[in-house]
């Protein structure tokens, strides 16, 4: 057994030099053993050698830290002071224990600590960043919802309700958003989802393709191509491919418009009906990572569906 | 006459210890293409010398995207189109199918077609030819053209990969060697045998040199070797450390790390008046270099932050940022060609798995369940992570996908296996 760790001990060290870190795979190990080695040394009273690297011309100031990330990584409490019996004294290597020995180790108490700080900085650094995009985020949403308030416009929260189920309540809100809609349109758009809610489907993909063609850039454009690409999947035989065209188009030609998590949702879902799991799975996760955060409803309908599939 | 006997018993055991990996594909995706490899046919004299199509075959295995049909499942073996007749593929549910010819006895040619079951129709047709010694080489780069045309992804088969395997030696020095094989890990070739470590080989951006770190010369030293000549040359002999090469993508620059000034840090090389630039200059350790695919910047692991972490050097503005902040340890980054995909050794829960970190969402995606997993090396078309790991107290080479769907293993028949490194595309 002893023999064994030994061994061991003699490729963690050759590792180290391959890579100091790779050192830290076995650290749990290597700190318990050396202890042991150690005391097995001073048993037998024989001059105390430094760890195998030390052949390879490593000095013991870059083995510190191999050796302190273990005591680090290990359990609470415990590990740091397993950490500092293992590490050893450099007062040794200066016979005499004279000040250069403790001016020396505390240098490197200090560089450590420098070090631990340095990580503690980038780290609320990163945090700090991601936090402000993340506030930034935030406002812009906010923004749009009270600027879409004020002016009547559409309410983006509803997003999920009408994924779930194909009527959903954005009909009132739409019905409201005729004030800065060109004449004509909101009643043309109105008289293509009605016939969604009767669930007169062929028609409604006529009028909503129609419709498109007379408001090709008009206010509720982008609601029609959403339900051109819900209406495809409903209609007899079911049309995947302009189903996928419609809601690919929304994406691409409206990235900001609030119906996007939800196309999103549905675009994973049809590339899945294609058999395409793996484009299917990307805009899923997109839909998880990117509105996950925002309570929508798309983004748990897309965990929901990949929980259920993958 | 004992000593002949002797030697040749020394020469056999060599050989036999040349550990040979053999693959165990241990997770494959969910819905394989069915795909049949009829064999091909030989048109040249006495036997074939190699089953083309059951190298292909076990190639589209591997890739975990497709089902190969089992040739006792087929129900007819067309070598030419006149001789196919759909509804024996359609009955076992087959997708497409592959047929060919090889022909040519020092000179190989391989002609194959691919066809879509479904549609009746010939999708690809090619050839490869070269010299038959080089047969299995030949039938990767099929297996890359049907893998390109079916997937739309270049295929990486016809590469290859360097790896490191040791042989203990109970009350002696171990083996070490550096070992040479085709992808799959057939033919291997030891490139240099020592009883002293030979550590992290790489290759040069051109496939056609490697470069290692070993122990010869009793401390750690740089060499670089060419493949096709066996030349090698010692780049370092520095006090302390001297590890991590790492060719430049322009092939002109070695990154490495020296412990020559005091601590291990970053250096550059220029290959061909051996100049040395200083990179980085830390207290810390700086180690295990890497180039961005368009050289402008290395990744490195530092433990400037008191954990080992990704940071990543621009060498135009000489500002370096740490890239990796999930969890307490990455390291060991290796870049994929499309600069975008690192994979790295991940600690989670004291265990080292391999995981990809996105650089453009600063996503990290652990693809590996193992405990032990190190030395991460991309496939040259960015699809398959290689890395070392271990089954039982051994070392061996396994492999995942880059999207952790599809994994299989390389165990070597002896010995313990490490540190391997995918080639780069082989010019030919």
């Amino acid at each position: 057994m002893r023999k064994r760790i030994a061994k061991s001990l003699v490729l963690s060290g050759l590792a180290l030099v391959a890579s100091p870190f790779c050192l830290v795979a076995q650290a749990q190990d290597y700190i318990d053993v050396e202890a042991e080695r150690r005391a097995e040394q001073e048993q037998r009273g024989q001059p105390q050698q430094q760890a195998p690297r030390d052949p390879y011309g490593v000095k013991p100031a870059q083995s510190y830290p191999a050796t302190s990330y273990g005591a680090n990584s290990g359990p609470a409490g415990g590990g740091f002071d397993q950490g500092g019996a293992a590490a050893p004294v450099p007062s040794q290597g200066v016979s005499g224990g004279s000040n250069v020995g403790q001016l020396l180790l505390q240098v490197q108490q200090l560089q450590q600590e420098v070090m631990r700080l340095n990580g503690k900085v980038e780290e609320q650094a990163h945090e700090l960043r991601t936090l402000k995009e993340q506030s930034l985020e935030r406002y812009v949403d906010l923004d749009r919802r009270v600027s879409a308030l004020t002016t009547g416009g559409e309410v983006p929260a509803s997003s999920g309700a009408s994924v779930a189920t194909a009527g959903g309540d954005s009909s009132s809100t739409i019905g409201a958003a005729d004030v800065s809609a060109q004449p004509g349109e909101a009643a043309a758009y109105q008289a293509a989802y009605d016939l969604v809610r009767t669930q007169q489907f062929d028609q409604a993909v006529a009028a909503f393709n129609q419709f498109l063609r007379q408001y090709p850039s008009g206010r509720f454009a982008p609601n029609a191509h959403y339900w051109l690409g819900e209406l495809y999947l409903v209609v007899q035989p079911v049309d995947l491919e302009s189903s996928r065209q419609a809601f690919t188009l929304l994406l691409d030609e409206y990235p900001d418009n609030a119906k996007v998590p939800d196309a999103m949702y549905k675009l994973g879902r049809v590339h899945f009906m294609k058999g395409n799991r793996d484009r299917a799975r990307e805009y899923l996760d997109r839909v998880v990572r990117d509105y996950g955060g925002s309570n929508s409803a798309a983004a748990r309908l897309a965990q929901e569906f990949i929980d259920e599939n993958y | 006459m004992t000593r002949l006997l002797l030697s040749l018993v020394l020469l056999l055991t060599a050989l036999g210890a040349r550990a040979e990996l053999l693959i165990e594909i241990t997770q494959g995706q969910d819905n394989p293409t069915p795909i049949a490899v009829s064999p091909f046919a030989w048109q040249g004299a006495g036997a074939a010398s190699e089953d083309v199509a059951a190298v292909i075959d076990s190639d589209l295995t591997r890739s975990g995207q497709f089902a190969p049909v089992k040739r006792a499942n087929m129900l007819s073996r067309p070598s030419t189109e006149q001789e196919i007749y759909y509804r024996d593929w359609r009955a076992i549910n087959t997708q497409y199918l592959l047929i060919g010819r090889v022909s040519g006895a020092e000179q190989m040619r391989i002609e194959f077609e691919l066809f879509d079951v479904d549609r009746q129709t010939k999708i690809y047709a090619g050839s490869e030819s070269g010299p038959a010694s080089e047969a299995r080489m030949l039938a990767h780069r099929v297996s890359d053209k049907v893998y390109e045309k079916l997937t739309g992804i270049p295929g990486a088969f016809a590469t290859r990969l360097l790896y490191v395997s040791v042989t203990r030696n109970p009350g002696g020095k171990d083996y070490y060697r550096l070992t040479l094989a085709d992808s799959d890990g057939a033919r291997p070739i030891v490139l240099l045998e020592s009883r002293e470590p030979v550590l992290a080989p790489t290759w040069s951006p051109d496939g056609k040199e490697i470069a290692y770190v070993s122990f010869e010369t009793s401390r750690p030293a740089i060499f670089r070797q060419n493949l096709a000549t066996g030349q090698r040359e010692q780049l370092t002999n520095f006090k302390g450390l001297n590890s991590s090469p790492a060719w430049s993508p322009d092939g002109n620059t070695m990154a490495m790390v020296l412990s020559k000034d005091g601590s291990p840090d970053i250096y550059l090389m220029d290959l061909s008046s051996k100049r040395l630039t200083r990179v980085t200059r830390h207290y810390a350790i700086d180690t295990e270099p890497t180039w961005m695919p368009d050289g402008n910047s290395l990744l490195f692991t530092s433990d400037r932050g008191g954990r080992p972490q990704i940071y990543r050097y621009d060498l135009r503005s000489g500002a370096t940022e740490r890239v990796t902040y999930e969890g307490v340890y990455n390291a060991r980054a290796r870049v994929a060609q499309d600069g975008r995909n690192v994979a790295l050794v991940h600690q989670d829960n004291g265990n080292f798995h391999i995981a990809v970190h996105d650089l453009k969402t600063n996503r990290l995606h652990v693809l590996t369940g193992t405990a032990l997993d190190e030395s991460p090396s991309i496939a040259p078309n960015g699809s398959m992570v290689l890395y070392a790991t271990k089954s039982g107290d051994r070392g061996i080479l396994a492999a995942v996908s880059v999207d952790g769907g599809v994994k299989f293993r390389l165990p070597a028949r002896e010995g313990d296996v490490r540190e391997p490194a995918w080639s780069p595309y082989m010019s030919r």
